[in-house]
């Protein structure tokens, strides 16, 4: 048996205990008795006081019973535990996995519940310390939740109350689990309290105690020691049924027409038919009914193959709004059982079209679905305000055809001759006939197109910084490139079309439509609406008063300001759905984050950890506890030894 | 000193004692162990021989004796001048004094109940027997009296006195004693019935008493719970007389002390009385009369 705060008791008896002694003394309540006179009692009183002045303490049931009774207390508070294990005190790391596959529910309520319970039958169980304990030890704490991300919940600490606090306030997450960072950062506070700390808590060191289903991505590149770690397993099923990826997409053709392809896996071993239901803004659209098959592993060293299916849907929707997939039917882990996609209008692009006069170019643009088409002279174009255009961006694309701008404002451009300045690109002379000699006939821009005949009789030698993308080239120079600087997309051509026979190509039309397609979508992907769980949302050009309201898909608000350089970001995308974003005097975005991670959604516990070089298996106990705090046994034979005090007194038992 | 006379209305004397009681108490007499002169020529022999029918002896007459006691036939046959002696009967004086304080009404049974009881029994002896009774109560110096009485009708009288009679106030056994020792005449016997737990002693009072004309007999009662305290816990003790305060703790310790302490007390009076000629007897509240009356007064030969 052990003593936490022995002092505190003895300060406490040296209080207490003469005080029920004066108080027993000066005891203020007596009986009235009439009696035919005092003259014996005060002789007997008299012989009494001389004869032995300690008789009134002897054989007196009472005080005994009250001595006892606070002497029981007076221990409790001296605070004795039954150690069950001896040496100084410890630290320990509490690591909680809080990843989405921790939000499964085949323990009751759910693993992250238990995970917690556990921790917190860990800290209780932990010896405390006192400021008036003769020595300190302590076993001292901290607490990290991980997911992608590793968060000190709590510093080391003796405190369990807010241990406990820290271990409650850890909140679900549906990210990726990955334990690197979490050990990294416990190492560093162990060693940071290890060296302001020379007692005996420093001496060790700190022990890690993983509260996890074992399913972490990044066992492989984790150093640990054998004993270093303490690995509390959580979790017991691994059926599971997920969506693991989900892509909608407009036809160019047809921008009405969206296509949505959802990944279904399968994690149990039997194979399962479920409905898949696809919804517009929450209308449900369509139900597909799909067979998965059951996951395929051999032995334990073949890899693990989940049963998979693909449901496509075609669906017809002109408008902006959410598509959700949801797998219906339940299974233990729901956050993967929904998918979310972004579907922005169909975009039409309106192109500026700045030529001193190229009829073939602007017959070949105007064969191209465009929103508008606006020529413009090489004066007019260097005589707008490019504050103006920057702020308004009446265009989506500018077409340069053989014209060196002054300024180049931010925005997608296609460029045919010279390159313009400030994006890195030097054209320091001319060439001649050249012949196309090698393209890029998979890159998007030059699908279906030929390159074969294309002779020039004058090009500009481009020098091209080295993260420029090649997609032709001629003998000496590139022909093609794209390039991107500073948030304006460059296709170059590096010759005058006119100087060329291009024009004569069917490939020419086909080059132009490729390209406007695909700086289309490069302007639309500058700000990605799908994100990943933990992927902070980002909103770029906020004005600097205004503050965004972020709408979590549990209805919660948060506001986010903007940061100097205008960008909101909001990084606690820590749930999966969808997310919006409201800017004053802006539409309103919308964000969908999906988990749709196919290690995560695999939730079969492991018993065994393989790091790199050390496998560390479960625990096979459930949580032990360290000491067994005996000051509730102690006052519970106070409040006994009150009671019989109590009832002796009632009694008037002779004494 | 006041002195009560009967009334009309008198209490009964069965209140007191019950008549299967009183027809015991016909068959005893009140004894002296002085054989003492009376007042009146009384049923009792006297050491003095004088008027009386029970011849005793003759002797020499000397000038001066009464001419009256010459027995003449002897003078007849012989010409000398003797004497009839006779012995003289006398009555006998009975002194009670019944202790009437406050601490005489405590006690469960009653030592109240005990005392009068007991006087009352010693008085209807007395007063049956044609002895002279004399029943004084006292606290605080004597209350009240009843001076020689004589004869069965003074029964109703005794009785009234004694009923009529609560107990309270303080004691002063010494006033008492002196003012009673100077209103008694005669010969005969002092019965004083109290608890003797005088403050300020009885030692003084008892040797006003003590005389060559009495016999002293000293009744102490006690109640049972002064005899075995039944306290329990921490008290506050309060004198029924004065007032006085004892704070206790009851203890068997302290219950040990009180009792030996008693013992003590009881042992020393009991002593003073051995010494100077008189009779102690102690007697508790919770025994009967009727045995302490038949049995124990008789065996200390106070009645027979």
């Amino acid at each position: 048996m052990e003593w936490l705060t022995p002092l505190m008791g003895l300060y406490a008896a040296a209080a207490a205990v003469p005080l029920l002694l004066v108080l027993y003394f000066l005891k203020l309540k007596r009986r009235e008795t009439a009696v035919s006179s005092t003259l014996l009692w005060k002789r007997a009183v008299r012989d009494l006081q001389v004869n032995a002045p300690f008789q009134r303490l002897r054989r007196n049931l009472l005080l005994l019973l009250q001595l006892l009774a606070l002497t029981a207390m007076l221990l409790a508070l001296a605070g004795p535990v039954l150690a069950l294990r001896r040496g100084p005190g410890r630290r320990y790391v509490l690591l909680i996995d809080r990843s989405a596959s921790m939000n499964a529910i085949d323990v009751e309520p759910s693993r992250l519940a238990e995970a917690r319970k556990q921790a917190k039958v860990f800290v209780e169980s932990m010896r405390s310390g006192s400021l008036v304990s003769l020595h300190d030890q302590a076993d001292y704490a901290m607490v990290i939740a991980f997911d992608g991300r590793a968060k000190v919940m709590c510093n080391f600490t003796a405190d369990k109350p807010q241990l406990l606090a820290a271990i409650d306030a850890i909140e679900t997450g549906h990210g990726a689990s990955r334990l690197g960072e979490a050990v990294t950062v416990a190492r560093a506070f162990a060693q940071g309290r290890s060296g302001e700390n020379n007692g005996a808590a420093g001496e060790t060191g700190a022990r890690l105690v993983l509260f996890s289903d074992g399913r972490i991505e990044d066992l492989d590149s984790i150093l640990i020691d054998s004993d270093e770690l303490v690995f509390h397993h959580i979790g017991e099923t691994g059926e599971n049924v997920a969506i693991t990826a989900m892509d909608a997409r407009r036809s160019y053709e047809q921008p009405e027409q969206v296509e949505v392809f959802v990944s279904l896996a399968n994690y149990g071993s039997d194979s399962v038919t479920r409905d898949v239901q696809l919804g517009v803004n929450g209308d449900v659209r369509a139900v597909r009914s799909a067979t998965i098959p059951g996951c395929q592993q051999a032995s334990d060293a073949s890899p693990f193959r989940p049963g998979k299916v693909a449901v496509s849907f075609s669906l017809s929707y002109g408008g902006a709004g959410v598509l959700d997939v949801r797998k219906v039917g339940d299974d233990v882990l729901t956050c993967d059982d929904s998918a979310w996609a972004v579907l922005e209008p169909p975009r039409r692009l309106s192109v500026l079209l700045v030529t001193p006069g190229n009829p073939v170019l602007e017959s070949a643009l105007r064969a191209c679905p465009l929103a508008r088409l606006d020529p413009c002279t090489p004066a007019g174009f260097d005589a707008m305000d490019p504050a103006a255009f920057a702020l308004e961006r009446p265009y989506d694309l500018i077409v340069l055809d053989n014209h060196v701008p002054a300024h180049l404002p931010r925005c997608q451009y296609l460029v045919f001759g010279a390159p313009p300045g400030g994006i890195d690109v030097n054209a320091p002379r001319e060439i001649e006939k050249q012949i196309v000699v090698d393209w890029r006939a998979q890159h998007p821009v030059l699908q279906y197109v030929n390159l074969t005949n294309l002779f020039t009789a004058r090009a500009h030698r481009l020098e091209l910084p080295r993260d420029a993308d090649v997609l032709a080239e001629f003998n000496e120079s590139p022909a093609i490139a794209f390039l991107r600087r500073d948030g304006r997309d460059c296709l170059l051509v590096g010759f005058d079309v006119m100087q060329s026979n291009w024009p004569f190509e069917p490939g020419f039309v086909l080059f132009c439509y490729n390209a406007l397609n695909f700086l289309g979508t490069q302007l639309g992907g500058a700000e990605p609406h799908e994100l990943e769980v933990n992927q902070p949302i980002r909103i770029a050009e906020v004005p600097a008063e205004s503050v965004a309201t972020i709408t979590r898909p549990d209805g919660s608000d948060v506001a986010v300001e903007p940061d100097a350089d205008g960008t909101v970001r909001f990084p606690a995308t820590q749930h999966v759905g969808v997310y919006a974003a409201d800017i004053p005097g802006r539409p309103r975005r919308v964000f969908a984050v999906n988990l749709a991670d196919e290690k995560e959604s695999r939730i079969e516990p492991q018993r065994e950890m393989h790091f790199s070089g050390t496998t560390v298996a479960a625990a096979t106990q459930t949580v032990q506890r360290a000491n067994v705090p005996l000051w509730p046994v102690l006052v519970l034979v106070a409040l006994l030894l009150a009671c019989v005090e109590w009832l002796v007194y009632n009694q008037r038992v002779r004494i | 000193m006041a002195t009560a006379r009967p009334t009309t209305s008198a209490r009964r004397l069965t209140e007191l004692l019950d008549p299967k009681f009183m027809a015991r108490l016909d068959s005893l007499d009140v004894l002296s162990r002085k054989i003492l002169q009376g007042k009146l020529q009384g049923e009792r022999r006297s050491k003095r021989r004088g008027q009386s029918v029970e011849f005793a002896d003759h002797r020499p007459y000397v000038a001066g004796d009464d001419l009256r006691f010459v027995d003449w036939n002897i003078y007849g046959r012989l010409e000398q001048l003797f004497l009839k002696l006779f012995l003289e009967e006398q009555d006998l004086t009975v002194h009670v004094l019944l202790d009437t304080s406050a601490s005489m009404g405590t006690g469960d049974p009653s030592k109240e109940r005990f005392t009068k009881k007991l006087a009352a029994a010693l008085g209807y002896i007395s007063l049956v027997n044609n002895n002279r009774l004399t029943l004084s109560l006292f606290g605080d110096g004597l209350r009240s009296q009843l001076p020689n009485l004589r004869g069965r009708n003074y029964l109703p009288h005794m009785a009234e006195l004694l009923l009529g009679t609560a107990c309270d106030g303080f004691s002063d056994f010494e006033k008492a004693c002196h003012e009673a020792a100077a209103g008694r005449l005669g010969t005969g016997v002092t019965v004083v019935v109290s608890d003797f737990l005088f403050k300020q002693g009885y030692e003084s009072g008892l040797r006003r008493l003590i005389g060559e004309k009495y016999d002293l007999y000293v009744v102490q009662v006690l109640s049972p719970q002064e005899i075995t305290p039944d306290l329990a816990g921490d008290l506050k003790l309060l004198d029924v007389e004065d007032g006085d305060a004892a704070e206790i703790t009851a203890t068997s310790a302290l219950i040990q002390y009180y009792k030996r302490n008693l013992a003590a007390y009881c042992s020393e009076l009991r002593d003073f009385c051995t010494r100077r000629g008189a009779v102690c007897v102690r007697a508790s509240s919770g025994d009967s009369v009727e045995s302490l009356v038949l049995n124990y007064l008789r065996r200390i030969r106070l009645l027979r």
